[in-house]
């Protein structure tokens, strides 16, 4: 079943549907999660994701792009959590390297994958969304709220940090 | 957490009879501050204890009728068939409530323009809603028709 008939179940109010859009998109949504942010937070922020996703599902008016909607949700949820972990980094008096992103001390503490952990914030979303949820170029630049132009700069500067990455870890190149 | 512990841990929020007592909340709470209202602001010379205990009665509704927006809007949606559902549930509400302040103004051989007025727009509101809430349900039973559903 496609997704835009499972969204349009979902409006209108058919709870199995529901569970049939958690069960096909839960996967995609924890994996974005944890490697976002690790495995510590991922059940919550999914939740948070899917908990968004019920009180805005009525109001969405392209069920056919469902798949951009949810992860611009999820990329919200994990802003959210990021700028939350930042905050609270800064008020411990959390080290931060010179001129690194303002994310960094947080994603340095997070277990993610091993060549993505070093990345930037923004740098590495794309390339998860890209390379690890499959998802097109326009997609990723909606998700993101960026030009497709700032999606393909971002790509190739991510992959060339993660060669970098894994370089400096040891993997040949 | 796999999908079917998510399933579980939402599932309240999907539960239609929560949503639809959550609409009965709002709406009995705006009934009873609207009848209680009207009888309070057409009714002369109302002892100042009685006057009291109406302002509570609307207060009373009043914070049940917020209790309702706040859930429904920011907790547990309307989804299409609840539309619906609290479409009609608002209309008969909104009758009922007209129904006595119409006896009580004929009863007394005076009209009552605030009541009337009041009650027309709120039946007009409710008429509304109901047919939006309808055509709404029904584009989506053709979209999912279309879709193969």
């Amino acid at each position: 079943m496609n997704d835009e008939l499972l969204v349009v179940r979902c409006q209108l109010g058919e709870r199995e549907a529901f569970a049939e859009l958690v069960r096909a998109w839960h996967g995609p949504v924890w994996t974005y999660v944890r490697r976002m942010l690790g495995s510590a937070d991922a059940d919550d922020v999914a939740q948070e994701v899917w908990l968004a996703v019920v009180r805005g599902l009525p109001g969405l008016r392209q069920p056919g792009r469902f798949p951009p909607w949810l992860f611009s949700i999820a990329r919200r949820a994990v802003t959210n959590r990021l700028r939350e972990e930042y905050a609270r980094a800064e008020v411990a008096g959390g080290t931060e390297r010179a001129g690194s992103d303002a994310s960094d001390a947080v994603v340095d503490r997070a277990e993610l994958v091993a060549g993505l952990a070093g990345l930037p914030v923004r740098e590495r979303e794309i390339l998860i969304l890209f390379y690890l949820q499959d998802l097109s170029l326009q997609t990723c630049a909606e998700i993101c709220a960026i030009p497709v132009g700032t999606v393909k700069s971002r790509l190739s500067r991510g992959r060339r940090m993660l060669r970098d990455e894994l370089t400096q870890k040891g993997y040949p190149r | 957490m796999n999908p079917e512990d998510m399933i579980n841990q939402i599932s309240g929020r999907l539960s239609l009879r929560r949503r639809v007592a959550t609409v009965v909340a709002l709406l009995g709470g705006l009934a009873v501050a609207a009848v209680v209202g009207l009888l309070w602001a057409t009714e002369p010379g109302l002892p100042p204890r009685t006057q009291v205990a109406f302002g509570a009665i609307v207060v009373g509704g009043l914070a049940w009728a917020a209790y309702g927006v706040w859930v429904l809007s920011r907790r547990t949606p309307l989804f299409a068939l609840d539309r619906v559902i609290a479409a009609w549930l608002a209309l008969t509400a909104t009758g009922l409530s007209a129904v006595p302040v119409a006896v009580v103004t004929i009863l007394r051989h005076r009209t009552e323009p605030v009541a009337f007025v009041t009650d027309a727009a709120l039946l007009v509101l409710a008429t509304i809603n109901l047919v939006r809430a309808r055509a709404h349900r029904a584009a989506l039973l053709r979209r999912k028709r279309e879709l193969g559903g």
